[in-house]
Parts: structure tokens; sequence; C-alpha cells
């Protein structure tokens, strides 16, 4: 045992006469791992203002893997959607609006070559798909 | 994203939830989606999984304990670093995990208060002594390593911010859990004093580690309703044969004996013999093993373990001594505001 | 210079043992409030400041180290009480009482972020570019308790009283920190150890006033007496040989052996 600790003087068991404290607020913590890359939620600390969520943040969520920059913001200030009441993505049809929607591999086939069309697509932006 | 700190917080099983909203409830969980804050939950849903993650983040801070003791007397500056931020990560798991359970709907203050007035329970583990340098080595290797096994299956739950906090967790265990089988490979390849010390501390920690998982399934009555709704998602008997499987073969490689051991008050070892029952089933795989004295674990369970009084205590200790520091910053001020 | 003249080995061997064992036995009597801290989200990140303190002792401790031919654990680990060099005002106990160990951070973190600043232009190259690194974590340590100070000053009566009490009872000590090791007008001379203007008391004493009138308390520092001599000459207090003792417990079983 440390010996500080194996001689502390124990408190007295029983209930307590304090009165309950209270919590203070919480902040939601977002860390960035690297320079350029998207904060990500890492979790919560409780504080009374951001300053003081930023020095408990940057020292708890901030030390568990390499850290370049972290933002806190009071719950409070967030506002959400609901899963079961708000509608956000449309149930109609959407593949207008998206690369994958516009099938164009067999129509170049048309009028090119097999070889000339994979050429062709090595330029396409597949990620953005 | 608040959650009302008014509900009810007993189990109440008598409860008619509203059907049209459990149905959904229990398909999604079925589907394996995860459970939100703000989601309509059974209120025995609510309180089983803040039950849960309030005994989990109450085993974290007094698990905190025993390795807390031995920071100042580590015996090498990387082992000293490595022990402290051990330590600070039970901290911060245990942070993490009242901040779970105060979303779930109770304040983080009254979940401290329970604790050090009996109110509530901490994991049993952490009422056993850690007297040596090899016990801190035992701790980190094998109580550990049952916590990463138990926390491998709580992530695979329901409850969405557990799910994410146990993995953010099982992240951290990973180091503590090398930190203790590359401590623990030293002393066993180390001076037979070290060895020494390694064996006497393996055999005050097998048994408490086998009790880890809790008790056998048979006596354990009340999993099922959570075990339908994915809070709980291994039976503790399967649990505790990983582990056994895992841990056995690994103690007997590196030159451990495994005892069956007999205990005084201290949680020290008076008696010891071999557990002969010690073998692979080479038909299953599975291992087999001396089940631990189960009477000790419900005399443990009730307060009468070695260190019950003592952990509690220390935790008493703190909360009090901090109680001005927190009414400084967090409560009300009657003085002028920072600027 | 990037290879140290001969004679300026042992004074810097010396002053570099100061402010490593500063560090060292600082962070071990912070790192004990780990997992007992009033506030969870302060009990970590005062914890992450320990490792610091200790990170930042192993790797003064790795320049001395190449210097003596020893190795930093021996250094710190293996080394008779009259041998370390920390002041008087690490070794001290807090007895887990947070206004002393808030307040004892004050003194030194501002001391360190001072003396780092200067290594930091240091004209012995290994040690300027360690001491760069430093000195902007001990910076990161000099926010983080100012901020305590100041909230616990505003906070309300009690804590303000707390606060002050602990303030005048390490004041004494904490000027401690300035006593010289042997040979520093040496170090100070070739740039080693670079003198600042104004010089390290009064800057150190306008760092600290600034921030306890801000936080509404009181400070009051004397400058040291030129002949004291304390912790920077090996005499330590009664508490060392008590703390070394336990330090060291694990370590002394099998001295010559890995852990």
């Amino acid at each position: 045992m440390s010996r500080l600790r194996d001689h502390l003087p124990l408190p007295a068991e029983g209930a307590l006469i304090s009165p309950p404290e209270g919590d203070a607020t919480p902040f939601e913590v977002f860390i960035q791992l690297l320079r350029g890359k998207p904060h990500v939620h890492a979790g919560t600390v409780d504080a009374v203002d951001s300053e003081m969520a930023l020095q408990f943040a940057r020292e708890h969520y901030g030390q568990d893997q390499a850290c370049v920059h972290i933002w806190v913001v009071p719950r409070s200030a967030m506002l959400g959607t609901d899963y079961e009441h708000d509608v956000i993505w449309r149930s109609t049809d959407r593949s207008y609006k998206l690369a994958r929607g516009y099938q164009v591999h067999n129509r170049w086939r048309q009028f090119r070559s097999k070889e000339d069309v994979k050429e062709y697509e090595k330029e396409d932006l597949k990620e953005h798909y | 994203m608040s959650v009302s700190a008014s509900v009810d917080l007993k189990l109440d099983w008598d409860i008619q939830e509203d059907p049209v909203k459990l149905v959904p409830f229990e398909e999604r969980i079925t589907k394996g989606e995860l459970v939100e804050p703000d989601d309509w939950m059974p209120h025995n849903y609510r309180v089983g999984m803040l039950r849960m993650a309030e005994h989990h983040a109450n085993s974290e801070i007094v698990g905190a304990l025993p390795e807390g003791e031995w920071i100042t007397r580590a015996p090498t500056l990387r082992r000293k670093l490595a022990l402290i931020a051990k330590v600070q990560d039970e901290v911060g798991h245990g942070q993490m995990l009242y901040r779970v359970s105060q979303d779930l709907g109770k304040p983080r203050d009254q979940m401290l208060r329970d604790l050090i007035t009996g109110k509530t329970k901490y994991h049993n583990v952490f009422n056993y002594p850690a007297p040596t340098w090899a016990d801190v080595v035992m701790i980190q290797w094998l109580v550990d390593g049952a916590a990463i096994m138990n926390q491998a299956t709580l992530a695979d739950g329901s409850y969405g911010p557990y799910v994410r906090t146990m993995k953010r967790i099982n992240m951290e265990e990973a180091f503590h859990f090398k930190s203790g089988e590359d401590m623990v490979l030293t002393m066993m390849s180390g001076t037979p004093k070290q060895k020494q010390m390694a064996q006497e501390a393996f055999d005050r920690w097998w048994a408490p580690c086998l009790m880890f998982f809790g008790p056998l399934d048979k006596e354990s009555v009340k999993t099922s309703p959570f075990m339908r709704w994915r809070i709980k998602t291994a039976t503790n008997d399967d649990l505790r044969q990983r582990f056994v499987d895992r841990f056995a073969p690994a103690a007997l490689d590196l030159g451990l004996k495994i005892h069956i051991t007999v205990k005084d008050q201290d949680g020290m070892v008076t008696e010891k013999r071999e557990d002969t029952e010690i073998r692979r089933n080479e038909k299953t795989g599975y291992w087999h093993f001396s089940q631990p004295d189960w009477n000790e674990f419900h005399r443990v369970v009730k307060g009468n373990g070695p260190l019950n009084k003592k952990r509690v205590a220390l935790r008493r200790f703190s909360y009090e001594q901090g109680q001005w520091v927190r009414r400084a910053i967090v409560g009300g001020s009657d003085l002028p505001p920072l600027c | 210079m990037d290879k140290l003249p001969n004679e300026l080995k042992q004074p810097l061997v010396e002053l570099l043992l100061s402010v490593a064992d500063d560090k060292f036995i600082l962070g071990h009597r912070n790192a004990d409030w780990t997992g007992l801290a009033p506030i969870l989200e302060e009990d970590i990140a005062f914890s992450s400041l320990s490792q610091d303190e200790i990170s930042h002792a192993i790797a003064i401790y790795q320049i001395a180290a190449g210097l003596v031919g020893s190795t930093a654990d021996k250094l710190a680990y293996a080394r008779k009480p009259d041998e370390y060099l920390c002041a008087e005002l690490v070794e001290l106990s807090d007895e887990f009482n947070w206004a002393i160990a808030v307040c004892r951070n004050f003194f030194c973190d501002h001391h360190d972020y001072l003396r780092l600043g200067r290594l930091a232009h240091s004209s012995y190259v290994p040690l300027a570019q360690l001491a760069g690194r430093l000195v902007a974590e001990e910076q990161i340590h000099v926010q983080h308790v100012d901020m305590l100070l100041k909230r616990l000053g505003h906070g309300d009566t009690e804590s303000r009283e707390r606060m002050q009490s602990a303030l005048d009872r390490l004041a004494p000590l904490a000027t401690g920190l300035l006593e010289p090791t042997q040979g520093i007008e040496l170090l100070e001379a070739k740039g080693v150890y670079p003198r600042i203007e104004p010089a390290m008391f009064e800057r150190w004493t306008e760092d600290l006033r600034h921030v306890a009138e801000a936080s509404e308390l009181k400070l009051q520092l004397q400058a040291p007496r030129a002949e004291a001599i304390g912790g920077r000459r090996g005499r330590h207090s009664d508490a060392f040989a008590s703390l070394l003792d336990e330090l060291t417990e694990v370590y002394r079983l099998e001295p010559e052996a890995a852990w």
C-alpha cells in the first residue's frame, strides 16, 4: 500500500451527512487524429464551462491515441433529429442524384472496344460512387 | 438529447409495456440494431442497463485502488509510467461509464454516494488484497484478461452508448493486458525470488478470476430477459470456460502451477494443493478445472471479503476530501464570476 | 556546441539532475492521487500531468546518464539520498490535501516553464532540442494549474481560505526551487544555461503574482538567501529518506533483476 494511503484517517461508515451535490453539465468531445481528417465524436465530459471542458477533454479523450485537435460543445447547444419521427433520407427513388444511378458502362461498349472502355474508366472518380 | 432524471430506478416485472412499442423494440434488437438514449425503451431495459453500467463504473473506480497502491513503488521508470496510465484508464473508464449511466437517468453524484454508503455494489474481484508487486502483475494479466473476455461480449450488446464505450475501453484494456503479459513473462524468466513471488500472487488471483464471471449458470436466476434484450450476451459458465481455456495452458507453459487454495480472512493463502483436474479434454478441446469455493464468493458478495470495508472507506475518503473542491468549482459561488 | 567541454560536464550533470529530480519526485507524489482526486475528469487530467513530469524526468535523466555513463533507471532508483538534487518543496507529502497539491504545482510548473525556456536556448544543442519540446508541454501544465488556482480562488469563501493557507504554507519552501546548483555560474557564462533578464526570481514571482491576483489570492515571496543550502546540494527533509525508501521498495528486492 502506498504509505500515504495506508496511513489515512479513514472516515466513519454510515449515511452521508452532506447534502447531494448535483452534477456539472455535459459537453460533447470531438477529436481529430490527423490534420485534415474529420473530427469524430469521442465521448462526453462534465464541466461548468467550455474552457474547463476543453482542459478535461484534452487530458482524457486526447491522450488515448495521438490526437491533433479537439472541439468541445455544450450538449445544451446541440439539437438533433429523432430516429422515430424525423425522416431525413427520402424513401422515393433518389438514384438520379447518385453516380451509381447511371449505368454508362454498357452504353460506352456500343461505341468503344472493351479495352478502351476499361482504360477510360480508370480515370473515373470511383470513390465518389 | 436529455433524458428525464425522474425515472423510477427500480426493476418492476409487473409492468405491462405497451405492445405497440415493445414489439418493434424487440424486433429491432433481434435484428441487431442498437438502442439510443432518446429511443423508447421498456422500463426494465432502462433500469437493467443502468444497473449494469453503474455497477461497471463502480467497478472501474474501485478497481483503480488495488493497483493504485503500487504506483509509488513501481520498480522501473517505464513500469511506473505504465501503471499510472493503467490506473488512470480505469478512472477514465469509470468516467465514461458514469456518463452512460447519467444519460439513463441517474446523477453521477447520486451514484458515487450510493457506492460509498453500500447501496450499490462493485465487482467482487477488487475485494482481494494486492500485497506484492507480483499481484499487480497478476491483476494486469489475469483480471484484465478476464475483463477483456467479458467486455468483448458486452461490446456485442444492444445499448449504443454502452457498446461504443465498451469498444473504446477494450482498446485500452488491450494495452493493460499486453503490459500484464510482458510483466509476467519478465518475472517468470527472472530470478528464483521473482518466480516465487509470481507463483504466490498467481495462487491468490486464480480463484477470484474463476469467480470473476459470476455464479454458476444454474444458480444465476435473473438473466433471461436481459439475454433476450442483449444487455447480457454470454453466460457466466461460457465465459469462465473461455478464460480457463486460454489461461490454464498459458500458466502451465510459463512454469506456474495451478493450485486449489484455502485463504484466511485477509485473503492470504494458508493451504494449497495442486489442482489435479487441470487437463485438456482432447475430444472437446476444453480444459477441465476445479470450481472455486463458491461459499467464499457469496461471503465476499455480501460484504465480508478481505477488503470490502477498506475499499469503500477509501472511496468515501476521496469523496469527502473533495467536497470543498466540487462545491467551489461546480456548486454555486458567492464571489464574483471568473473573468 | 554538440560536444561538451570537460569542465562543464559536472556542473551540467548537477543542473540536469536538479531539473529531473524535481520532476521525478513531483510526478511521483502527484501520481499517488490517481483514482482519488476530487472530480473524475480532474483525476484523469492530473494523472496525465503526473505522467508528463515523469516522462520529462526520464528524457533529462537520459542526457545526464549519457554524460556520466549510467542509465535513467539507475539515476532514478539507485542513488543515495544525498545524491538527489531535488528541492524540498517536491519532497513534502501533501497528505491528500488538494489545496497543497495544486499550490505546489503552481510554484513548480511556473518555475519549470522558465527553467526549460532557458534550457531551450542552451548552447549545448542536444539539451536545447529536448528542452524546446518539453517547454511546449510545460505550458499545458501552467495553463491547467492556473485554471485550478483561479477557479478555487474564486470559488467560495472556504475554497479561497484553503488556497490562501496552502500558498502561505508553501511559499517559504517554494523559493528553495531557486537554490543554485554547484557551478551554475560557469554554465551561465558559457550559455549552456543562458541568463534571462529580469532574473529568474523576479520573472517567477511576477508570473506567480499575476495569476494569484487574478485568483483573488495574496502571495508573499522572499528572495532566497544566497548562503542557504538545501536540496540542490543533496541536503533533504526528513520526509525524503522515507519517500525514497518507498519509491525503491520493489526495485531493491532484486536490484540486478529485470522487472
